[in-house]
């Protein structure tokens, strides 16, 4: 009786004593494996995939199922398998070249831009300083990527707390030397898509606003027309994120404006002129302006010559004190002259300045760098009002990742509305040399910054890159309302970007982040499972049965084999 | 790789009631009859708590104590003690000892409710990519659970079917079985109002689960004497 008493006695503390080594075994087990949180996901934007004739550009891949690794890998470490993880601050772009020109395999790559750079962000100008610097690297980057033919995905997306943290342990473990894999566990993403496909017959929509001016005694087709035109769609590394505020947002809003406050003026028969406006919106800028060149030809033949001459608008948010005028037509021609001395004058009484620059066009090569090139094709004087010094090279300025809200000053675009007006008028009602401020400050017809920040606030949301615009997408229904409001007739006119560009589809996603445990981790976990078990039906049948019971079971099969012989 | 989890987190889970079944010489005397109808119990058990849970208690969108709600809750508790009592009192077993009914009830009893609860989430969780801890905690918590449910059907039949008991540990007895039976109420209230988490807890519970097994356990013993 005691010694039953003393032996479960000794049994009840013979189980603390067995569960010790096992609790500490849990407690290393659960120290080395931090606690993680649930899986997070990111908003990721795919770069452009397309191609020019047939020749690829662009990221050819869209999913993604790799690990995650960052530039603190080893030297000659296999990446093929693995995500790599570029923060925007640490971009090294001669290795990313070198990977690329060398073609070495990546799993793929994620980008990670500032938060400034976000589309919806309207920051002080202390960000400002900090981004100016990263303008120059994202361009450099970006035309890297534009340009070449990459064989693995590649996604921008913004830092947050959860990548930021997600970066820093990748590091860690890098340095380390765990490169992560199956068996060493680590970060998983995951991008689960369905391969791009090709953009069927991509449409650009040109939407043209007219409003007439009061005929004499003749017919009003007689009347000379002035054209303004502005390109309104836009392109850059990532479809998603081509925002371009300053090319073409500014143009687009400078022409708004402009309708505007002619509209007001040409409302009152009084002060209605002896001109008719044509009023353009046009699509297909980045791509040699297929959208201008279209819009020309649908033209009446009569209309297109009725044009005296035509105003271009193409990037005038951020200059200072000096807006060049882009012409094709050599400089002492004379409707040139009349154009530009009037812009000059205009300039002077505003106070700043206006330069002439001439680019010869070459008829042999279809590379179209400005807008106006497009109108001097077909014999109409035009020319284009920028802030951009050198014509910009195919898929350039056309709405980078740079390109937002915080690069274009309200009062750049004001003062170029101011510039079109003035002198539209002077020339339209034959002012040319006099001192006079039709659209002055504190008039009924001063420029209305509100509606300027406001229109260039909606369009520094909205990316436009023409073969993902929808014919009937809310944007190009906005712009059509308005220029209803504005204009008397308004037409619309769709046409499908043939030529040389293909698309493909596939611009933004959901990135989830996976914290995954390694296979080493699962068998380390049932192998301590598997003790465990054992353990605790050793101690059951100890404490029940009695450490014979126990013996036994281990030796039952030689006594029986004995017995057998 | 992640069923490979999940076939861990379920031997952790389900493992330990197997082993209990078959090391103890409750294999032997073949008391499969008595736990499955202790598991059918619990069921009932169940679903008799969830509608009382669903009439009386008003749901609250944030994660405060309300003691209100929480005494209720513990009441509906009780519920769980009925049907422990009903188990072990109330079917007819076939012969086979005191020692071994309580502990064929109490092995059921655990089995049911791991399953109803635990089965679930971990087939729908642990088979995902993320990988958590939350799944090995909760294995561990069933664990504990077994241990709370075995110390109370012991102490459940000390008190309903021992008719001969020290006068001075009667008391003990029942302040034992009040503490196991309102567990889910404490570990709640320290999860809610302490803001303890889930791994403190299952430690907590884990602990707890350990020495109201051996008190119950020298309980069962202390009682045995007389009968000897």
């Amino acid at each position: 009786m005691a010694d039953e008493k003393k032996s479960k006695q000794r049994d009840g503390s013979m189980v603390f004593e067995s569960m010790y080594p096992l609790l500490a075994l849990m407690l290393i087990l659960v120290a080395c494996v931090d606690l993680c949180d649930a899986a997070t996901v990111v908003d990721v934007y795919r770069l452009v995939q397309y191609d020019i004739s047939g020749v690829p550009f662009g990221s050819r891949f869209s999913s993604l199922n790799h690990h995650a690794a960052s530039l603190s890998f080893q030297r000659g470490a296999d990446l093929s398998r693995s995500v790599l993880i570029l923060p925007l601050r640490e971009l090294d772009l001669g290795f990313l070249q070198d990977y690329i020109s060398q073609k070495q395999s990546l799993g793929g790559l994620l980008i990670l831009l500032p938060q400034t750079l976000r589309p919806g962000n309207i920051g002080g100008g202390s960000v400002l300083s900090e981004t100016q610097g990263f303008r120059k690297l994202l361009a450099q980057l970006e035309k890297l990527l534009v340009h070449g033919n990459i064989p693995f995905p590649v996604y921008f997306a913004f830092e947050n707390e959860e990548t930021d943290a997600m970066l820093a342990d990748v590091k860690k473990n890098d340095a380390l030397g765990q490169q992560a894999t199956a068996t060493t566990g680590g970060y998983k993403l995951v991008i689960s898509v369905s391969e791009p496909r090709k953009i069927a017959s991509p449409t650009i929509t040109n939407i043209q606003g007219w409003l007439p001016g009061s005929r004499a005694e003749g017919d009003s087709n007689q009347l000379p027309t002035i054209a303004i035109v502005a390109s309104y769609d836009t392109f850059g590394a990532a479809p998603a994120l081509s925002v371009g505020s300053d090319s073409n947002g500014s143009g687009v809003v400078a022409l708004l404006e402009v309708a505007r406050l002619f509209s007001t003026l040409y409302s009152n028969p009084k002060t209605r002129g002896r001109y008719n406006l044509l009023f353009a919106l046009t699509s297909g800028g980045p791509y040699n302006y297929e959208g201008t060149q279209k819009w020309l030809k649908s033209l009446d033949q009569r209309m297109r010559e009725s044009i005296d001459y035509a105003i271009c608008l193409n990037s005038v948010g951020s200059w200072d004190n000096e807006l060049l005028v882009h012409v094709s037509k050599p400089p002492d021609n004379a409707y040139i002259k009349q154009i530009f001395e009037g812009f000059s004058n205009v300039a002077e009484d505003l106070g700043f300045q206006v330069a002439l620059k001439h680019k010869k066009i070459n008829i042999s090569n279809s590379r179209v760098a400005w807008e106006h090139e497009q109108f001097s094709r077909l014999r109409v004087t035009a020319a284009t009002l920028s802030e951009l010094p050198t014509p910009p090279e195919l898929l350039e300025s056309a709405g980078s990742l740079s390109d937002t809200r915080q690069l274009v000053h309200d009062d750049a675009i004001i003062k170029g509305v101011k510039l079109v007006a003035e002198s539209l008028a002077r020339h339209i009602y034959g002012h040319q040399r006099k001192d006079i401020k039709i659209f002055a400050d504190d008039s009924s017809l001063a420029v209305n910054p509100f509606n300027v920040r406001s229109w260039l606030d909606l369009l520094s949301q909205t990316p436009r890159v023409a073969p993902f615009l929808s014919k009937s997408e809310p944007l190009i229904m906005a712009l059509k309302k308005e220029l209803e409001d504005y204009t008397a007739e308004v037409s619309v006119q769709h046409e499908s970007l043939d030529g040389i560009f293909t698309f493909y589809d596939s611009t933004k996603a959901s990135l989830n982040i996976y914290q995954v445990a390694s296979v080493t981790f699962d068998l380390l976990l049932l192998l301590v499972l598997g003790s465990y078990l054992i353990v605790l039906f050793s101690f059951l049948v100890i404490t029940t049965r009695g450490v014979d019971d126990l013996i036994s079971l281990f030796r039952r099969p030689p006594s029986r084999k004995v017995k057998m012989v | 790789m992640t069923l490979f989890h999940f076939f861990n987190c379920a031997i952790l889970t389900f493992g330990p009631h197997a082993v209990y079944y078959s090391a103890t010489p409750l294999s032997e005397y073949d008391t499969l009859g008595t736990s499955v109808k202790a598991a059918v119990v619990y069921l009932a058990t169940a679903l008799v708590k969830l509608v009382c849970l669903a009439t009386f208690l008003q749901v609250s969108e944030t994660e405060v104590f309300d003691p209100y709600q929480e005494a209720l809750k513990a009441m509906i508790g009780f519920i769980d003690v009925a049907g422990l009592y009903f188990a072990l009192a109330q079917l007819t077993h076939r012969n086979i000892s005191q020692n071994h009914k309580f502990q064929a009830v109490g092995l059921g009893w655990a089995f049911a409710d791991s399953v109803l609860h635990r089965l679930a989430p971990l087939w729908v969780g642990a088979r995902g990519l993320e990988f958590t801890w939350d799944y090995v905690l909760q294995g561990l918590e069933a664990n504990a659970n077994l241990v709370f449910t075995i110390s109370l059907a012991a102490l459940g039949s000390l008190m309903w079917l021992r008719k001969n008991k020290p006068k001075t540990l009667i008391p003990i007895i029942y302040t034992c079985a009040v503490i196991i039976a309102t567990m889910p109420s404490i570990t709640s209230y320290l999860r809610r109002v302490m803001g303890w988490h889930f791994p403190k807890v299952v430690g907590f519970e884990l602990m707890t689960s350990l020495v109201m097994a051996f008190i119950s356990c020298q309980l069962f013993i202390l009682c045995q004497r007389p009968s000897l």
